[in-house]
Formats: structure tokens, sequence, C-alpha cells
């Protein structure tokens, strides 16, 4: 176990070293000068040039500036946008709440969603009913996240007057339509893999033996069927962070929300690149922290992968 | 004697032809194709089905809702929405197709060396691939379009090489399997070089797992060359593209649906009608081998 753990941490602090290497390196891979692409065409005075290229500390020979900024970002500091002048650790900071709790309310509704879909539909299997499911999955699977977005605007908002098309709070109200946008295409993937985790145990012998010894159905289903269905499916809500975060990007400029999805995309238009770098870094790191816990608490619930 | 033979049903069909037809018989692959067809024709065939022009403005005609004459209605500055749907379709598919083949060539040739030569190229290599995959989603193709700046081909680009990995690991994991097989082995006895070997042999039997994945790898290269194009990092006005139509659509949401219900639609059905054959493959693939074990 603690030769697993260490050899698990290992690869992540590996992986987050290129990490680490490959947002460093956003701002040299820009082609021409980075200086020029920041102030754009027009004529500036070569002591602004130069007062940008000190600023972002290009004068410095690579690993220099490599070892710099890793030492900063290690305690905290990602630099300042060029554009407000503010640390990119506090812009991100204010807006990453938003985002987490958006993410968290649509893994909510994705998972309960989803899970009760493909468990309904499992038990049901070859029915109307389960096929209703799974076209709508296969739908759910294909609908970009903004038309999603925009269909819900449309009724929700527009039709029915039941929710804002702007959220600009926590609030339940204001964030229902975009948790519900991001959740969608989610809870499909969900339900999809809920059903087959199902009819896969199903056909497990210890459902046969409940069954045999005379369990009513409902206990079969909820005591041995489901939670035994549910590991993998668990196990995956890790990764489902991955789509979440990114899709956050689209749902938080659509409901023009707060959050680190939309200051990525409004710093790229201004070529503001500390913050895009400080917004990219975090958002790996997280992704990176969730998969190495995802892996680690799969092992726990399922002994049996140690041994490979 | 011979004659009879070989026209005997059995012996014309290779495995590679049955999954065909398998995949042909699939109620979902047809509808999907049947679909994706529609789209591709009509994407295409534009000047058959419109005499507009998609960038022509009027404003007199601004915002009119779906009639006979504007099947789709009009946008903000009076140009038919009709017009610029079909048209908006060719630049959506390419950007689907042209991401996906540089991801996919990408992927499969790294993915082959990796695999086969192992070693200090294998391990930096699927390094790589992990710190590409650290990064969620669209974020990959955000972070690589920060430094390329916005444009359509930039765009085309970005989703490409996000799309790598995937394809690396896939033809990885394949190629580990397939060059422990005794056919390889016999053709490297009988003197084939490493080329000859991935190219004739491990290639062509790693096509099929590929197959799915490349399938399902157009429909999410069209949503997300739609997605960087709704975000207003690809096409530049005023060239006609889903994800961009449907961005530009949502500033009259209140006041006009048709803006963004059908450049959206035009997304959904694409991607759906792909992920239907796409799933009639995955279905025909598990069925005639035994699939890789995973990562």
């Amino acid at each position: 176990m603690l030769t697993y753990l260490t050899r698990r941490l290992f690869t992540s602090i590996l992986v987050l070293f290129g990490v680490s290497i490959l947002v460093f390196s956003v701002i040299h891979l820009v082609p021409g000068d980075v200086t020029m692409s920041i102030l754009g065409r027009q004529k500036v005075s070569p002591e602004r040039i130069a007062a940008l290229r000190e600023q972002l500390g290009l004068n410095d020979p690579l690993y220099v500036q490599y070892g710099r900024y890793v030492t900063r970002a290690l305690q905290g500091d990602l630099g300042t946008s060029i554009r407000n002048n503010l640390p990119v650790s506090k812009s991100i900071g204010d807006q990453l709440p938003s985002t987490i709790i958006l993410a968290v309310a649509a893994m909510i509704i994705a998972m309960s969603l989803g899970g009760v879909l493909g468990m309904a539909a499992s038990l049901r299997q070859g029915t109307w009913f389960d096929t209703l499911v799974m076209g709508l999955s296969v739908s759910g699977l294909s609908i970009p996240t903004f038309w999603m977005g925009l269909l819900l605007i449309l009724l929700f908002s527009v039709n029915l007057k039941l929710f804002p098309s702007i959220s600009n709070s926590n609030s339940p109200r204001d964030l229902f339509l975009p948790a519900l946008a991001l959740a969608l295409p989610e809870a499909a993937v969900v339900a999809r893999m809920v059903r087959a985790s199902m009819l896969d145990v199903h056909r497990k012998e210890y459902i046969i033996t409940a069954r045999a010894k005379g369990l009513p159905e409902r206990l079969v289903v909820m005591k041995h069927a489901l939670r035994n269905a549910l590991i993998p499916v668990v196990t995956f809500a890790g990764l489902q962070m991955a789509y979440l975060l990114g899709g956050a990007t689209i749902v938080e400029t659509m409901f023009a929300r707060q959050g680190i999805g939309r200051l990525a995309v409004q710093s790229i238009y201004s070529r503001d690149y500390p913050v895009v770098q400080g917004v990219v870094l975090v958002t790996a790191a997280i992704y990176v922290l969730i998969n190495t816990l995802t892996d680690v608490t799969y092992v726990i619930v399922n002994p049996r992968i140690r041994l490979k | 004697m011979t004659t009879e033979l070989s026209s005997s049903p059995v012996a014309s069909s290779s495995p590679g032809a049955r999954m065909f037809r398998q995949i042909l018989r699939n109620r979902s692959a047809q509808m999907g194709g049947i679909m994706l067809f529609i789209l591709i024709f009509m994407s295409y065939g534009a000047p058959l089905f419109t005499s507009k022009d998609p960038n022509k403005t009027a404003p007199s005609l601004a915002l009119k809702p779906p009639s006979l004459v504007f099947p789709m209605g009009t946008d903000g500055i009076g140009r038919d929405n009709f017009t610029r749907f079909l048209y908006g379709g060719q630049l959506s598919l390419r950007v689907g197709l042209v991401g996906i083949t540089i991801g996919m060539l990408i992927g499969i040739s790294l993915g082959m060396f990796s695999g086969y030569f192992g070693g200090w190229l294998d391990s930096f290599l699927s390094w790589i691939t992990d710190v590409l995959m650290a990064f969620p989603d669209i974020l990959l193709a955000l972070a690589i379009i920060a430094i390329l700046g916005p444009g359509i081909t930039n765009a085309m680009l970005a989703i490409g090489i996000a799309f790598v990995p995937s394809f690396m690991r896939l033809t990885r994991a394949n190629v580990l399997t397939l060059r422990e097989m005794t056919y390889v082995e016999a053709a490297r006895a009988l003197g084939a070089s490493d080329i000859q070997v991935l190219t004739k042999h491990i290639l062509p039997n790693s096509m099929r797992t590929l197959l799915v994945l490349i399938t399902l790898g157009i429909g999410s290269s069209i949503l997300a060359g739609a997605a960087l194009n709704f975000l207003g990092l690809g096409a530049e006005p005023p060239t006609a593209e889903w994800g961009a139509m449907l961005n530009a659509g949502m500033k009259y949401v209140r006041h006009a649906w048709w803006l963004t219900v059908f450049p959206g639609a035009g997304i959904f059905l694409a991607v759906l009608s792909i992920n239907l054959i796409g799933d009639a493959i995955s279905d025909a693939v598990a069925g005639t081998t035994i699939m890789p074990p995973q990562k």
C-alpha cells in the first residue's frame, strides 16, 4: 500500500513538473515578440516595451525565469496582471469559489439524475423505457453545452420567466440554470455507466444467491446490486471534474457568471498572459490532485487493484 | 471443385467485411448515416438550396422570423440565416475533421514509436501524454489558442493537439500487445524492417480499435470546434460557422430564437449522427476483436 502511494505521488509530482514547464512556456511560445503582442500594433515607446520586458522578467536566461516562476508559484505568487495590475492569485482566489460551487452543484445534479435514470433503465432492460433513457443519453452526449444552456434560457427565462438568464450570485435561483446546463450532458454519461454497471452486477453470483435465499427484490437491488454497481461510478466522479471544470468556461461565459473559466477566456481576449498562465496552472493542479485522490480512493475501496 | 470453394460465402468474407456488414445492419448506424449524409449534402451543396449570399447584409430585413422567403429567419443585419446555416455547416464540419486528422496523425505515429521501441523515448512520450492529459477538456485547446492567438486555423490546430494524447495512449497500448504476436515475430524473422513491421502488420491490426476513437473523436472535435467558435476564439466575422453564429445570436436571445436554435441544432445533429455511427462501430469491434487492456 505504502509503495503504491509513494509511486502514485511521485507520478503526480512528475506530471505537475511537466504542467509547470508547459504553462511557463506559454509566454515564450507566442510567435514573435510577446511584448508587441501584448501592447498591440500601435506605436509604443521603446521605454514602455523595456518596462514591460522588465515586469515580465524576460531579460533573464530561461532557466532563471523558470526557477523564479516555480519558486513564486509554490509560494502562492502567480505574478501580476498586465491589464489591471492586480496579483493573479488574488483574481483567481476571488473567482475560484464560484466555479467550485457551480461544478459541485452540477455534479450533484448529474449524479442523482443520471443515477436514478440509469438504475431504472437497468431494471427495465429492453423495454421502451430503457430505449428512451438510452436515446436521451446518446442525445445528451451530443448536445453542445452552450446550446443546452441556450435552450434552458429560452424555456426557463424567456418563456416561463422562472429563472434569470444572468447568474451573478450563488443563490439557488441563480445557480439552477448554469448548473443544469453543465450537468445534463454529464448525467447522460452517468446514466450509461450506472446502467452498464448494474447489468454487469445483476449477472453476479451473489445476486443469484440473494434472490435464491428469498430476499425481496427491493432488498436485492438496494442492498446488494446498487452498492456494488456504484463503486466504479463513484470513483469515476473524480474524473468527471475534468469535464465540469472545462465546461465551466462555456457556461460561465454564457450566463455572464463569475468564475475562473470566464476569467481565462477574457484574459485570452485581452492577451493578459500572466492571468491565462495562472488559471491554466491552478486548474491543471486541481485536476491532478483530484485524479490522484481518485486513484488512491479506488485502491482503498478495491484492494484487488493493489496487486497489479 | 476449386471454383465452388471460392464462391462459397464463408471464404469470401473477411473479418473486416463482416464487421462492415454488421455496422450497416445496425438501426442507429443507419439513422446516423442518413442524418450525416443529409447534413453534408446540404452544407456542401449549399448553392443548390439557396441562391443568396451568406454575407450579404440588408438592414431593412433585420430580425425577420422564419418564413417561406427566409426559412430560418434573418439575423441582426438582415443576412439570411438559412444561407448562413448551410455555409456555416461546411466550416463547422471541416473544423472537426481537420482537428481530428491532426490529432490522429500525430497521436498514432507517436504512439507507434513509443510502444514499439520502448526505452527512454517511451517513458518520455508517456510523461508528455500524462502532462497533456492533466489539462481538463477544452482548457488545453484554450491554452494553445492563448499561445497562437485566436483564428480558425489556430482553432483546428489547438483541437488537433488536444486530441494527440488519447490517440497516442490507445495506439501505444495496441502496439504493446501486438508486437508480441507470433506473426509480428515471423515478419521480423523474415527480415522486415521496423518501419515495415509497423506499417504493414501492427498499424492495420490496431485499426479496428482506433476506428472507434476516430469516429467518436470526430464528434468531440466538432463539439470542441464549435465551443471555441462560440467563445469567439475561432472564425472571425463575417465568416459563417455554427458556433460563431450561436454566439452572435445570443444578443437577440429574447427577440429572435431562430438565430440560436438553428445553428445549435446543426451542431447537435452532426455530433449525434456521428455518435450513433460510433456506437455501432464500437459494438461491432467489441464483437469481432479482443479489446486491448486499458492503459
